[in-house]
């Protein structure tokens, strides 16, 4: 599904921030991206969906050269990919509704569906009672389930995170966790960029470690203390009024 | 998504960032008014004038004053003389009376100053009509300048000189304004790529978002074309609403008045309506697109990772 081979990234000043870095990670796979800070775990994301080209080495995504993709088709490239990040990139001054629906409104969705979607979307990290509102009204953990609505929303191939726990407290984390592993249950190949070693510890799974943009391990690990999966997000969602009904109008 | 529904959604997203920066965008919109009413102010003016000038060509004859106190049968010899010329379609005669008489029907409050004066003040004359009032072949020039430089005449006054005076004037008018009103218009293309330059960097987050989530150029700058589209337009309306209240407030106050004559005889014609609105959209979209061929919209694409 992703495939890295020899990848070397640097930066005009100098700064090497991958070196040779190869590794192949199959389709459905959850796998942790580690690493102190600056060991180049950013560096390696923002390759995948293509934000940024390598220096040299060759970069597969669901068997397309990413490296060599004609600008006018990363576009298409980046709509099998969902993206989370740390600082959840939400844009204030749009409800939940609209900060989720970004994609279904590019690719020309009708209102209906969108609904329909987000409603989905939003019930999957059980924040289907909040379409209608901003994002400065939520907490820190509920922006970043909204965020990753916003990457489930049109079930990508691959899910990519940028410490998407680090802004969270250790509890919420966890929560935040669980979905990652719930959307991978279902098919989704993910990707997670931690430094976290104790959530890695716990949850187990393939890890792969850089080092100064060197990858110095790649192995699987037998989680100590795995999150309870039985019990679907949905359940954590509290009773409300019926949302389809009371989702603002596109664009608005 | 189709074209048509990608436009409607560029038009719904510039109409919704126009209301919303309102102010912004009134500095833009009021700059296109600017240029696109000068413009089209002195294309109304010159135009009137030119239809005036046109009016006039027909009826452009040639006078020739003849010494005062000339004999009547001498001045019917010199109309003989004068109808026998080249290119000279007739001749009218008009006697120092007749002269008076025009004088003082067409200046009652001056009429004392001729009256008073004894022999008759004002010379005879021959009004001869060209052949073509609007021309003066070679031929015909040659023969009025040798009767200037006869004794029995006074002056040969030919209305054919002070019209194309005139004519000069109006192509001045119609160059300068042609002249203003592109140095506007390219001052608003200017002020419109500001405004959108702007427009896109406080929306450079959306723009991040729009990026990742697999939103094509296209999709990504079609809104701020919009914008820039819709600016220019509210211009060319505007510009085109001020001129019309402009030409309609001088006919009120004086519909017979030279000045309402001269200058707002006739309103722009709806074509050239359409054509002001049409330039004050098309220069929004020219601004629009000139400020963001280069622009890759988002600030941090280059930048290097931070971890």
């Amino acid at each position: 599904m992703i495939q890295f081979f020899q990848v070397s990234k640097r930066y005009p000043g100098g700064q090497t921030a991958l070196d040779r870095v190869s590794f192949d990670i199959a389709r459905g796979q959850f796998v942790f991206l580690t690493g102190a800070s600056g060991a180049g775990k950013t560096s390696l994301l923002r390759l995948i969906f293509r934000e940024d080209v390598p220096s040299e080495g060759q970069i597969l995504v669901n068997g397309r050269n990413v490296s060599s993709i004609p600008p006018q088709k990363i576009p298409y490239l980046r709509r099998t990919i969902g993206v989370v990040f740390q600082d959840f990139r939400l844009i204030s001054r749009k409800t939940v509704f609209e900060n989720v629906t970004y994609l279904p409104r590019i690719l020309g969705t009708d209102l209906t569906s969108q609904k329909k979607l987000a409603y989905q979307a939003l019930r999957r990290v059980g924040l289907a009672h909040r379409l209608n509102a901003f994002p400065l009204e939520l907490s820190g953990g509920e922006q970043q389930r909204v965020a990753i609505a916003r990457a489930l929303i049109h079930e990508p191939e691959i899910l990519i995170a940028d410490e998407p726990t680090g802004n969270l407290d250790p509890e919420l984390s966890w929560d935040i966790l669980r979905l990652f592993l719930e959307v991978n249950l279902r098919g989704t190949t993910v990707l997670l960029a931690t430094h976290d070693r104790e959530m890695i510890q716990r949850v187990g799974r393939r890890v792969l470690t850089l080092d100064a943009g060197r990858l110095i391990l790649d192995q699987e690990l037998q989680g100590i203390d795995p999150p309870r999966l039985e019990a679907p997000a949905e359940a954590l969602e509290p009773p409300g009024p019926p949302v389809l009904e009371a989702a603002p109008e596109a664009g608005a | 998504m189709s074209f048509l529904q990608a436009l409607r959604a560029f038009f719904r997203e510039a109409a919704i960032n126009l209301a919303r920066g309102w102010k912004v965008s009134l500095v833009a919109v009021l700059t296109i008014t600017l240029s696109l009413f000068v413009g089209g102010a002195f294309l109304l003016v010159s135009g009137n004038l030119l239809a005036s000038v046109e009016r006039w060509r027909g009826e452009m004859r040639v006078v020739v004053y003849l010494q005062p106190g000339m004999a009547e049968d001498r001045v019917e010899a010199l109309a003989g003389e004068l109808r026998r010329g080249p290119g000279i379609a007739g001749v009218e005669t008009v006697s120092a009376v007749a002269a008076r008489e025009r004088f003082q029907e067409a200046f009652p409050s001056l009429s004392d100053l001729v009256e008073g004066m004894g022999d008759e003040p004002l010379p005879p004359s021959l009004e001869v009509t060209p052949a073509d009032p609007a021309h003066r072949p070679p031929e015909l020039r040659a023969f009025l300048d040798s009767w200037r430089r006869r004794p029995e005449v006074s002056m040969v006054d030919d209305d054919r000189e002070w019209l194309g005076q005139l004519e000069n004037v109006v192509a001045l008018l119609r160059a300068v304004g042609l002249a203003l009103g592109v140095g506007l218009l390219v001052a608003a293309i200017f002020t419109i790529g500001s405004v959108i330059r702007l427009t896109a960097y406080l929306h450079s987050d959306e723009i991040s978002i729009l990026r990742l989530v697999g939103a094509t150029e296209f999709y990504i700058r079609g809104p701020f074309y919009a914008e820039g589209f819709l600016q220019g337009l509210l211009g060319g309306f505007l510009a085109t609403g001020f001129l019309w209240a402009g030409s309609a407030l001088l006919h009120a106050q004086n519909p017979d008045a030279l000045l309402t004559r001269l200058l707002a005889a006739r309103f722009l014609t709806p074509a050239e309506a359409a054509a002001l609105v049409g330039l004050g959209a098309g220069a929004g979209l020219v601004g629009a697109i000139a400020s963001l061929r280069r622009e890759r919209l988002t600030v941090a694409e280059n930048e290097p990772a931070a971890e």
